[in-house]
């Protein structure tokens, strides 16, 4: 088995790395989770390929970029998708989330809390929403329960921490009211013996301070 | 025979790195393009109200990394192994970032707020990103990205620094000669040269 060290900061526990974490968890493979405080990031930043994290080193050598990781350690660990197709669905998923967490990122760090309320507002209502109809509407088309194919892939693992290790615990399952099949599967995710162990390992040792 | 359509708009943006895939490879495909103004016509029809989407006969695939790769995967380039596969995924995941990066840029109305955060990305953003990538492409020593031969990432690159050097001038490569030569080389190549000169003027 190969020596994965991964390496992020140690704060927020939704961000970039999180979903390599579940990836790596799920499969029952031991990894390093590396975190590292703010202040050591400019001495670490040069020593990574593109002056980002996360990276993950696997037996010396360094790969960048967290989809990258993801996709990497899914295709490992036999949860990218049965065959080329669904391996290319399963990244058509994982960038959709992607691209949600690089837009969730403007109300995120917005610092006035008026201003904070109504881009999040504004984020639930003109991004989330229409996405989550869609995905809705392809869970049903698949009718499996999964994204893709008929089992898990990095994909659900994906959607799961999204909007429910992140969305969900910050707003409430309001906003899955209509979506009842995407809101099955990330329960059904939430469940899974080993994304329960993990995340019970990692809020009791990675205690979030409340934003 | 597989039945490819790229449905996107009639521009280059985030639709060109699948033609170009295409286009190296000489695989035959159907370049849907619209105008802008057509949008709300094709919307609806799209997986997640995003285009590229790649019809592979007629079963959707959208967001547009997925696709490229899938097609470099499908026509021989992506990578030799699952390890240079996986670098020219990182590099590609690069040239999606500087992408998103120019949004706010091509948005920006005012021609003074523009230069100004113009400038600011290409030395914020652009610039270092530039520093580590000559040194990744001497350090590979190929004058390629990954590997010894071609990859989507080389197009990747080329597909992105072409239209800067366009719009911005040469001296956006003045401090990456490795670069250069490399987004040069593809610009050589038969089958790119002839698509560019035969392919729809778009001002993105």
């Amino acid at each position: 088995m190969p020596v994965y060290k991964l390496h992020y900061f140690n704060n927020p526990r939704q961000g970039r790395a999180e979903l390599s974490r579940l990836i790596l968890s799920q499969a029952g493979v031991e990894f390093q989770d590396i975190r590292f405080a703010h202040c050591e990031w400019p001495a670490i930043k040069p020593t990574t390929p593109f002056g980002h994290v996360p990276i993950l080193e696997v037996d010396g050598r360094v790969l960048a970029q967290s989809n990258t990781i993801a996709r990497y350690l899914a295709k490992k660990h036999g949860l990218a998708g049965q065959d080329e197709w669904e391996e290319a669905l399963a990244d058509m998923y994982a960038d959709n989330i992607h691209d949600l967490l690089n837009a969730v990122a403007v109300p995120f760090v917005e610092k006035d809390p008026v201003k904070k309320k109504e881009l999040y507002q504004n984020f639930m209502r003109i991004t989330i929403a229409p996405h989550v109809a869609a995905v809705e509407k392809q869970l049903k088309k698949n009718n499996t329960g999964y994204l893709v194919g008929n089992q898990l892939t990095w994909a659900d693992l994906a959607y799961y921490a999204y909007f429910s290790d992140f969305l969900e615990v910050k707003f409430g399952s309001a906003f899955l009211k209509a979506a009842p099949r995407l809101k099955a599967l990330i329960d059904r995710v939430k469940a899974l013996p080993n994304v329960q162990k993990w995340t019970a390992y990692r809020d009791a040792t990675y205690p979030e301070d409340k934003e | 025979m597989v039945h490819y359509k790229l449905i996107y708009f009639n521009l280059r943006g985030r639709g060109e790195l699948a033609r170009l895939i295409l286009h190296h490879q000489e695989v035959a495909f159907e370049d849907f393009r619209f105008e802008r103004e057509e949008w709300t016509k094709y919307k609806t029809g799209t997986p997640f109200g995003q285009v590229p989407v790649l019809e592979v006969d007629g079963k959707p695939l959208a967001q547009s990394n997925a696709i490229a790769r899938y097609l470099a995967r499908q026509h021989g380039l992506a990578g030799q192994n699952e390890w240079e596969q996986s670098q020219a995924d990182m590099y590609v995941d690069c040239i999606y970032d500087l992408i998103s990066g120019t949004r706010p840029i091509i948005h920006e109305s005012d021609k003074e707020k523009q230069k100004e955060i113009l400038q600011k990305f290409l030395k914020e953003t652009v610039n270092p990103h530039l520093e580590k990538l000559e040194q990744q492409l001497i350090k590979n020593g190929t004058g390629f990205l990954v590997g010894k031969s071609i990859t989507w990432a080389d197009l990747a690159y080329y597909s992105f620094f072409s239209p800067m050097t366009e719009r911005f001038g040469d001296s956006v490569m003045d401090n990456s000669p490795h670069l250069k030569k490399l987004v040069e080389h593809v610009a050589n190549i038969p089958q790119i040269k002839k698509y560019v000169e035969t392919r729809p003027k778009t001002t993105l």
